[in-house]
C-alpha cells in the first residue's frame, strides 16, 4: 500500500536543495519568475520560452539542476487563464507537478498563483491534494524492484501567502486523500487477497475513525431473506458478507460534547441518514454464465463501487463531517462450481419480489436488490446513491469519459452532475421509463435479471429502480470508470477511486450543517 | 393513405371503437372495462358487427388517444370500415385519434397483391376511418396540421420497408421526383458531379458497389426571406459492411440502413403539405456499401469535401464518411440556418438507449431542447448523449487528420462518431440523431405495424415549427 507524502505549508521562499515546481498562471509568467530569474540570470525565462511554455492548462516543462541554485529540478506546471481558474484546475496542475517530483525526496510546489480567481484562499491546499492524489501507487507486491526505481517523494512543502490559511484547510483535505487511497487500495487488492470475509475485516478497521461498523454473515442475510444476494455466492468457497458503516456526524455535533459514533445511533432519529450503497464482487468470473477468458483479469475490480462507499465513508468520518450517513456495501464471489445458481433460477429478494435469473453474469443488481431493500427498510434514508460496476453496456454508451448516472429526482441529479464537474469525476445522466422497465418481464417469476442488449445499462438501473420503494434514489454505473489505463493528472494509471471526491464534494456542498 | 373523415353521428356500417376513459364508460361496453390507459376489448354484438373498446385513462394526453386509437385500429384486423367514437375528448384532442388510426393502419403498398385463387384469400384491409366527435369543424383543423406529418412519416416507412434490389440509389433519387409535384425542387448531383465537388469520402464508400451513388438535393422555397434549415440524412441503401464485412445474421436489416435519408425526404413533403413559411433544405447522400475489387480498403485514406483526410480505419464506419462529405458541402453551399442530420449511424447508440430514444448529440443547447421538446410531442423521443472533450482523442490518426472511429473493442462509437461529425460542422448550429434502434420496430406497437417506423419525419415537422417559421431564430 502506499504512504502518502508528508504536506507542510510555508511562506514562499526559494528552497536550497531538493526540487522545485512553480504553477504559473498562462500570460502571468514574468512574475512568476521574477526570483528565480534573480537567482540563475534570467535561465527560468529563457528556458520556458525554449520549451514554448505559456502557462497553459496542462503544460508542464522541467528544468534539470539549474545553475546557480542548489535544487535538483525545476518543474513549470501551467494553470491556464488566471481569471478562468477552478479548484479542479489547481489539483490537477498539482498533479502533474507532483508526477515531476517522485525522484526527490523533498521538493517544494510554488502555490502562490494557485490562489488566483474564485478559487483563493483554498488553492494551496488544493494544490497538495491534487499532488497527494497522484502519488498514489500500489507495489506492495513488488517485491524485487531496486530502491532507485521506486519513487523517493517523502515531504511536499507548499508555498503560500497565506500558509496558516492552507494548513487549516488542508486536513479535511487529507482526510479525503486517505479515503481515496483506501478505495484504490481495495480495487487493486487481488480477490485472492481481498475475499469478502477481507473485505469486511478491512471495514472493521474504520472503527478507529469513529464509524460504527456492522458485519453480516450468511446466516444473517439468510435471516434477513437476501435470497438474490446469496443466490450469487453460492457457488463460491468464499462466504459472502454484508458490512453496514454508519457515521453520525450531525447527531454528534447537535449534542453539546457528544461523543459521535455508534453512541449517536438512537438520537439520529430526529434527521433521515444520507445512504450509499456499493456493489462489492470481489471477482466476478461471471459464474455458469462465465465471461470470455480475455480479460477477464479486470473483473478483481467488480468491487469498485463498495470500494468508493468504503472509501467515502471513511473520508467522511475522517473529516468530521458534520453529515449522518450510511454506507452499506454487498461482497460476493461470483464462481460457477457444482453449487452455483444456474441459469433459469428463480430467487426471492429481501423484498418478496422474485427474480428468474436468466444469466449470472447480471449478478450484481441481485447483490444491490437485496442490500438496497435492507438499507431502505432499516435507516429510511433521506436518499439512497449506489455505485456498480455493473455493466458493460455503458462503456458501448459513454466510454471512460463520464459515469452513466441514473435518477429518480432531477434536483438529486442536477446535484451529482454538479459536483461531478467540481471534481472532474464527471457523470453524464441517462433515461429511464416505463418502456425500458417492461423488457424485464419474466414469464415466470416478477420479472428477469436482464433486459438483453439495447439499452443493457438502463434495464439495469430499472432493475435496480424495483428496490427503491419511492426513496430519491440515484445510481451511478462506474464500470467504464473505476479504472484507468492511463495516468491523468490527479489518477495514476490503475484504480481511480471513482466516486470518493464527487460523493465527497456532493455530500460538502448540499447535506452538511454549516461549516464551523 | 387511408381516408379519414371527421363525423357527428356514428355511421351505421362497419366495426365501431369506442375511446373512454374511466369517469365515461357507457353501459354498451363488455363488463369488466374499466377505461385504463392501455386497456383494450373486442367482440362482436348480435348483429355480428365487431366493438372495440379502447380506454384513454384518468387524464388523456394527446398520446395517449394516438395510442388508444392505434390500438382499436389494431383490434380492427379484417375490417374495411371502423368508426372511431372520441366524443368523449374535446375536439382538438379527438383530431389526434386520427393520427394514431393512420399510423398504426399503414400497410407496405408495395406488397404484392393477393392471388385470385388463393384458397384462404387474406383478410380485407382497412379502407376507410371515421372518427367520431363533437366539433367537426375544429377537429377537421387540427387535423389538417397534422396530417402533413403523418404523410411524411408513411412516406419514410415507404422507403424504408423497399428492399435494397429494389431501391438502389438511383431509383431512391427517381422516387424523390416525386415531391416535385407538392412544390419541391429536386436535384440530383450524380457521380461526375460529387467528383468536382470533392465528395471524395462519399465516393469511397460507393467504390465496392456496381451502383452508382448520388447525392439528392431537396428544396422548399417558403415564404420567409432568411436561410433554409437544412436536413442532412444517411441514405446507404444496403451496408454490407464493405470489406470489413458485417455477420450474416440479420444483416437483411440493413436495407434500413437509409432511413435517416428517408426521414428528411418525409419531413420536406410534410413542409411542403402544410405549405410551411420556413426555407428548408435536404441534402441526401445515397450509397451502397459493398464488398468487391475495387471497394475501399481499411487503411485507405479519403479526402473530404472541406479538404480533412481521413484514415478509414474501418469501412463499416461509412455512414459518418457520406454524412462529413454532405455537412461540409451543405455548409457551403446553403449556409443555414442550423443543420440537423438524421442516421442509423451506430450500433452503439442501441446498446446505450435500446429501441425507446434516439441519440441527440448538439453544439446549440437551444437547439437541442426543441428538438427533444419535438421528439416528445410527437412520440419519437431522443435523449442527450456526450461528445467531444476526451472522446476526441479517440480519433486521431497517425497519418491524417482524423480517422473515422477507433479500432478498441468495446468502445462508445455513438460518441465518437458524433465527435467525428462535429469537426466537418465549424460553428454552425447543428443536431445530429443518432437513429439507430428507433428505424423500426420488432413487433407490432399502438403507433405503428411491425416495421419501419419513419422515425424523424414527424420530429422535423414540428421542430420546424415550433422553431424556424419566424425570422428570428
Amino acid at each position: 500500500m502506499s504512504s502518502m507524502p508528508e504536506i507542510l505549508f510555508a511562506k514562499p521562499s526559494l528552497p536550497s536543495s531538493g526540487a522545485l515546481a512553480v504553477l504559473v498562471a498562462e500570460d502571468a509568467l514574468e512574475a512568476a519568475f521574477a526570483d528565480l530569474d534573480a537567482a540563475t540570470g534570467g535561465m527560468v525565462s529563457r528556458a520556458a520560452a525554449a520549451a514554448s511554455f505559456k502557462g497553459r492548462k496542462g503544460q508542464s516543462c522541467t528544468i534539470l539542476a539549474p545553475s546557480g541554485l542548489g535544487l535538483s529540478r525545476i518543474v513549470l506546471v501551467g494553470l491556464g487563464k488566471a481569471e478562468e481558474l477552478t479548484p479542479l484546475a489547481v489539483e490537477e496542475a498539482g498533479g502533474t507537478a507532483a508526477a515531476a517530483l517522485l525522484q526527490d525526496e523533498e521538493a517544494a510546489i510554488d502555490a502562490r498563483a494557485a490562489s488566483a480567481g474564485a478559487v483563493g484562499k483554498a488553492g494551496p491546499a488544493r494544490a497538495a491534494f491534487g499532488a497527494v492524489l497522484r502519488c498514489y501507487r500500489f507495489d506492495k507486491y513488488r517485491t524485487k524492484e531496486k530502491p532507485e526505481d521506486k519513487p523517493k517523494l517523502k515531504r511536499i512543502t507548499v508555498l503560500a501567502d497565506d500558509p496558516a490559511a492552507a494548513r487549516a484547510s488542508w486536513p479535511s483535505a487529507k482526510a479525503v486523500a486517505e479515503g481515496v487511497f483506501l478505495a484504490r487500495d481495495l480495487v487493486s487488492e487481488p480477490a485472492n487477497v481481498l475475499t469478502p470475509a477481507e473485505m469486511a475485516e478491512r471495514c472493521r478497521a474504520l472503527e478507529g475513525l469513529g464509524l460504527a461498523v456492522e458485519v453480516f454473515g450468511p446466516k444473517e442475510m439468510r435471516k434477513l431473506g437476501f435470497g438474490a444476494l446469496l443466490g450469487v455466492a453460492q457457488g463460491s468457497a468464499n462466504e459472502p458478507r454484508m458490512v453496514v458503516l454508519q457515521w453520525h456526524g450531525a447527531t454528534a455535533a447537535g449534542k453539546a460534547g457528544g461523543k459521535g459514533g455508534r453512541k449517536g445511533a438512537k438520537a439520529a432519529k430526529a434527521a433521515k441518514p444520507l445512504a450509499f450503497l456499493g456493489k462489492g464482487v470481489t471477482f466476478d468470473t461471471g459464474g455458469i454464465s462465465i465471461k470470455p477468458a480475455a480479460g477477464m483479469e479486470d473483473m478483481k475490480w467488480d468491487m469498485a463501487g463498495a470500494a468508493a462507499v468504503i472509501g467515502l465513508m471513511a473520508a467522511l468520518a475522517g473529516r468530521k463531517a458534520k453529515v449522518d450517513a450510511v454506507g452499506l456495501v454487498g461482497l460476493v464471489e461470483n464462481m460457477p462450481s457444482g453449487t452455483a445458481q444456474r441459469p433459469g433460477d428463480v430467487v426471492t429478494t429481501a423484498s418478496g419480489q422474485t427474480v428468474e435469473v436468466l444469466n449470472t453474469d447480471a449478478e450484481g443488481r441481485l447483490v444491490l436488490a437485496d442490500v438496497m431493500w435492507y438499507c431502505r427498510k432499516r435507516f429510511d434514508p433521506a436518499l439512497m446513491i449506489d455505485l456498480a460496476t455493473l455493466t458493460g453496456a455503458i462503456i458501448i454508451a459513454l466510454g471512460h469519459e463520464h459515469a452513466g448516472l441514473f435518477a429518480n429526482d432531477d434536483a438529486l441529479a442536477q446535484a451529482i452532475t454538479a459536483a461531478g464537474k467540481a471534481t472532474g469525476e464527471t457523470v453524464w445522466r441517462m433515461p429511464l421509463g416505463e418502456a425500458y422497465d417492461r423488457m424485464l418481464k419474466s414469464d415466470i417469476a416478477d420479472m428477469k435479471n436482464i433486459g438483453g442488449r439495447p439499452g443493457g445499462s438502463i434495464t439495469a438501473a430499472q432493475f435496480l429502480q424495483r428496490f427503491v420503494d419511492g426513496c430519491p434514489w440515484a445510481h451511478l454505473d462506474i464500470a467504464g470508470t473505476a479504472w484507468s489505463t492511463k495516468d491523468k493528472p490527479t489518477v495514476p494509471k490503475g484504480a481511480t477511486a471513482f466516486g470518493v471526491r464527487l460523493l465527497d464534494a456532493f455530500v460538502a456542498e448540499h447535506h452538511e450543517a454549516a461549516k464551523a | 393513405m387511408i381516408a379519414v373523415r371527421f363525423r357527428r353521428r356514428m355511421p351505421d356500417k362497419g366495426a365501431r371503437a369506442l375511446l373512454a376513459g374511466p369517469g365515461a364508460v357507457p353501459d354498451a361496453t363488455p363488463p369488466g372495462f374499466t377505461g385504463a390507459a392501455e386497456e383494450t376489448s373486442s367482440w362482436h354484438d348480435a348483429s355480428g358487427r365487431r366493438l372495440i373498446c379502447a380506454g384513454l385513462g384518468r387524464v388523456p394526453s394527446a398520446r395517449m388517444v394516438r395510442e388508444a386509437a392505434g390500438r382499436a385500429v389494431s383490434l380492427a384486423h379484417g375490417e374495411s370500415r371502423l368508426a372511431i367514437d372520441a366524443r368523449a375528448l374535446p375536439p382538438a384532442l379527438a383530431a389526434e385519434a386520427a393520427v394514431g388510426a393512420v399510423l398504426r393502419a399503414w400497410r407496405f403498398s408495395g406488397a404484392p397483391p393477393p392471388r385470385e385463387d388463393d384458397p384462404e384469400p387474406p383478410p380485407p384491409l382497412l379502407r376507410r376511418i371515421d372518427i367520431v366527435v363533437t366539433g367537426k369543424r375544429e377537429a377537421r383543423a387540427v387535423w389538417d396540421a397534422l396530417r402533413p406529418g403523418v404523410e411524411g412519416t408513411l412516406f419514410a416507412r415507404e422507403l424504408v420497408t423497399e428492399p435494397a434490389n429494389r431501391l438502389t440509389p438511383r431509383r431512391f433519387a427517381r422516387r424523390l421526383r416525386a415531391l416535385e409535384r407538392h412544390g419541391v425542387t429536386v436535384e440530383v448531383l450524380g457521380r461526375k458531379a460529387l467528383r468536382e465537388a470533392g465528395f471524395g469520402a462519399l465516393l469511397a464508400v460507393a467504390r465496392g458497389s456496381a451502383e452508382p451513388p448520388c447525392v439528392v438535393v431537396l428544396r422548399w422555397k417558403g415564404r420567409l426571406e432568411v436561410p433554409p434549415v437544412a436536413f442532412v440524412g444517411k441514405g446507404i441503401t444496403f451496408d454490407t459492411g464493405g470489406v470489413c464485412l458485417k455477420p450474416a445474421e440479420r444483416m437483411w436489416e440493413m436495407r434500413a440502413d437509409m432511413a435517416g435519408a428517408a426521414a428528411c425526404a418525409g419531413a420536406m413533403l410534410a413542409l411542403a403539405l402544410r405549405q410551411s413559411p420556413a426555407p428548408a433544405v435536404a441534402v441526401l447522400g445515397l450509397a451502397e456499401n459493398m464488398i468487391g475489387a475495387e471497394a475501399q480498403r481499411p487503411s485507405d485514406v479519403v479526402r473530404t469535401v472541406d479538404g480533412t483526410t481521413v484514415e478509414v480505419v474501418d469501412t463499416d464506419a461509412e455512414g459518418r464518411l457520406v454524412l462529413a462529405d454532405c455537412l461540409a458541402w451543405t455548409l457551403r453551399r446553403f449556409a443555414p440556418r442550423a443543420v440537423i442530420d438524421l442516421a442509423t449511424l451506430t450500433g452503439s447508440i442501441v446498446v446505450a438507449l435500446g429501441h425507446h430514444r434516439a441519440g441527440l448529440f448538439a453544439t446549440d443547447a437551444a437547439l437541442a431542447a426543441q428538438i427533444a421538446a419535438a421528439g416528445e410531442a410527437v412520440d419519437e423521443p431522443v435523449w442527450p448523449m456526450p461528445m467531444g472533450g476526451g472522446y476526441t482523442q479517440a480519433l486521431e490518426s497517425p497519418i491524417a487528420d482524423l480517422r473515422n472511429c477507433s479500432p478498441e473493442r468495446r468502445q462508445p462509437d455513438a460518441c465518437h462518431a458524433a465527435t467525428f461529425l462535429k469537426h466537418f460542422v465549424g460553428d454552425a448550429k447543428w443536431a445530429h440523431l443518432d437513429i439507430a434502434g428507433v428505424e423500426a420496430r420488432e413487433e407490432d406497437e399502438p403507433l405503428g405495424p411491425r416495421g419501419a417506423t419513419g422515425f424523424g419525419a414527424r420530429l422535423l415537422d414540428r421542430l420546424v415549427s415550433l422553431r424556424f417559421e419566424t425570422e428570428e431564430v
